[in-house]
């Protein structure tokens, strides 16, 4: 019997998992491995997803779009040059991940699978207007980001599956990035976590998408927010009140880095300030 | 850990208690439950599987009812443990039942604690999971008496 | 539980071991293999004194499973060399260590640090030694260190 799979491809991968319930798949081993010495976690078998060359690639279509490879490394992902306005904001979370030695070992297929609410991608996913690619015993599909992400470490994922990519969309022209992460040191889990794709346009808000990480089972997004902000100038009291909505909206729980309580007061106001920094980006620099 | 809900029920006090006090309505509504038995007159034993994301454990425990005063008042303690002795869980619960207007108000409070691999994971999502079981619960219960009532 | 063979190249040497499916690198270095310059610490992936380089990278040995491992160039600090390297003779001079029990993380995160960041700022070295953390609150000597080894100005 075979401990630990190393399959070529994905499809070998999927057929491995499908075959044992217990099995499970290893990607970066950041969070799995973890779980394993808590004690948290006994697969059976594990199938390594190192070996599978069209997980680790990233790649650029003629529209713009980018397709990150579940395999991708976050350290990859922070310098990934391909990436490029709205598809920023994955970048940007990707390099307040833990430390730059859990960089070189974490991916994004392996975060998102876990989906822990306090983790980074999430958020910012859900604001890049992210595609999840996933491959499956009955084949592939795909889920938008806020379709995926379900529950407290829970996601759409079914026995058998695994994320294959996550595909980002060009966003609008012109659109920026902007994420802000409370933490109580450098590397750690979020308090709460604002991330924030907007296009400025004679300085008001043409568009945008905001999700808030951290703050409930899933990334946090209100429509109506959003929709409220468009138009918007530094100073609209509609700033105010999409921050209010969006704290509003937010399930937060008691842990050791902070009350609920504190999560739904902090979180309209950083909301606010990532909105302001960036109707006024020289009020950033002042 | 402390668990506080309440949820409503459009059916007379003496019915909900007949009810709640039923291994085999609490057996079947309760989310996760593999088995339920009676050991005697005050006591029961529950296999009960829960998932939180990846982690998978199937609790063993064993209810104690230590107070009845029907129709309005239950206090039970439960111990168990999961995964052969990996956590350990103890709870002391109180039910009260109120009638009310349409119906019977049911109100639940929980002191729980637990020990090992799973209290590892955070008491904030234990708290949400243990919520969202009492309210899947109560859904359950909710459909279960008034299709009985209707019947 | 199940053990099986697993061939490991570690500080440029072959070692064929058993191991089970949940053994990390980490214990096979130590337990399996005596080499105790990394060390345990939270087990969890938090702490950083675990640290060796995967393929010249720095992981966390706990973090990562042995039979992931197997076609992997594994450097611990017992293969960094006989002579102190750049970074150990700072930390020395420097009188950068304390109890010692994060050193040879450090020294392993740091080494690949400078390898890739010539001549850093002390910011850049804070954040390069982010994932190290020193339980005797050492920090500011061991920044100083290898920002000295890395040609930064004292």
């Amino acid at each position: 019997m075979t401990l630990l799979h190393k399959p070529a491809t994905a499809a070998e991968a999927v057929r491995l998992l499908a075959a044992d319930p217990d099995a499970r798949p290893l990607a970066g081993g950041a969070t799995l491995v973890a779980m394993m010495n808590a004690d948290l976690a006994r697969p059976s078998a594990l199938v390594a997803l190192r070996h599978v060359a069209s997980l680790a690639t990233i790649s650029r279509a003629a529209d713009g779009t980018s397709r990150i490879g579940a395999m991708r490394r976050h350290r990859e992902t922070v310098h990934e040059s391909d990436l490029r306005g709205a598809q920023r904001i994955v970048a940007l979370a990707a390099a307040r991940i833990a430390n730059p030695t859990v960089r070189n070992m974490g991916t994004i297929g392996g975060s998102i699978a876990f989906a822990d609410p306090a983790a980074d991608y999430p958020a910012a996913l859900v604001a890049a207007d992210a595609v999840v690619e996933i491959v499956g015993p009955q084949g592939t599909r795909e889920l938008t980001a806020e379709a995926f992400f379900v529950d407290w470490y829970a996601t759409a994922l079914r026995p058998g599956e695994i994320v294959a990519a996550v595909r980002l969309p060009p966003g609008p022209l012109g659109a920026v990035a902007r994420y802000d992460k409370l933490v109580r040191v450098t590397g750690d889990f979020a308090i709460a976590s604002v991330a924030v794709v907007a296009v400025v346009r004679d300085g008001a808000f043409a568009a945008l998408r905001l999700a808030v990480g951290g703050c409930g089972p899933r990334p946090v997004r209100v429509a109506e927010a959003e929709a409220l902000l468009v138009g918007a100038r530094p100073g609209s009291p509609r700033i105010a009140e999409a921050a209010a909505a969006l704290g509003a909206a937010c399930d937060p729980v008691d842990d050791v880095r902070a009350s609920a309580a504190y999560r739904r007061r902090v979180v309209p106001r950083m909301v606010a300030h990532a909105l302001g920094t960036l109707l006024a980006p020289e009020a950033r620099a002042a | 850990m402390r668990i506080e809900d309440s949820f409503e029920v459009a059916a007379p006090i003496e019915h909900v208690w007949a009810a709640i006090v039923d291994p085999v309505v609490i057996g079947a509504c309760l989310p996760g439950c593999r088995s339920i038995e009676t050991l005697g007159p005050t006591s029961y034993r529950a296999v009960v599987g829960v998932e939180l994301g990846p982690i998978k454990a199937l609790f063993n425990l064993q209810v104690e009812l230590r107070e009845q005063r029907p129709p309005s008042f239950v206090a039970t303690v439960t111990r168990g443990e999961e995964g052969t002795r990996a956590s350990t869980l103890q709870a002391e619960s109180t039910l009260r039942l109120e009638a009310i207007d349409g119906g019977t108000r049911v109100a639940y409070a929980s002191d729980v604690a637990l020990v090992g691999r799973l209290g590892k994971f955070g008491l904030g999502v234990m708290r949400k999971k243990a919520e969202s079981l009492g309210r899947s619960f109560a859904e359950t219960f909710r459909a279960r008496i008034t299709q009985a009532g209707a019947a | 539980m199940t053990t099986q063979d697993v061939t490991l190249q570690i500080n440029g040497r072959a070692h064929r071991l058993a191991v089970r499916l949940d053994t990390t690198l980490l214990t096979v270095l130590r337990e399996g293999l005596a080499l105790t310059g990394a060390k345990r610490g939270c087990n969890q992936g938090v702490c950083g004194a675990c640290t060796v380089l995967l393929d010249g990278r720095p992981v966390r040995g706990c973090l990562t499973l042995a039979h992931d491992a197997e076609d992997r160039a594994i450097t611990t600090i017992e293969g960094l060399g006989a002579e102190p390297n750049p970074v150990q003779a700072a930390l020395a001079e420097a009188g950068a260590v304390q109890c010692g029990f994060c050193t040879p993380g450090m020294v392993m995160a740091a080494t690949a640090f400078l390898r890739d960041h010539p001549a850093p700022s002390l910011e850049a070295v804070r954040e390069g030694l982010s994932g190290n953390l020193c339980r005797c609150s050492g920090y500011r000597k061991v920044v100083e260190a290898v920002h000295r080894a890395g040609g930064g100005a004292p």
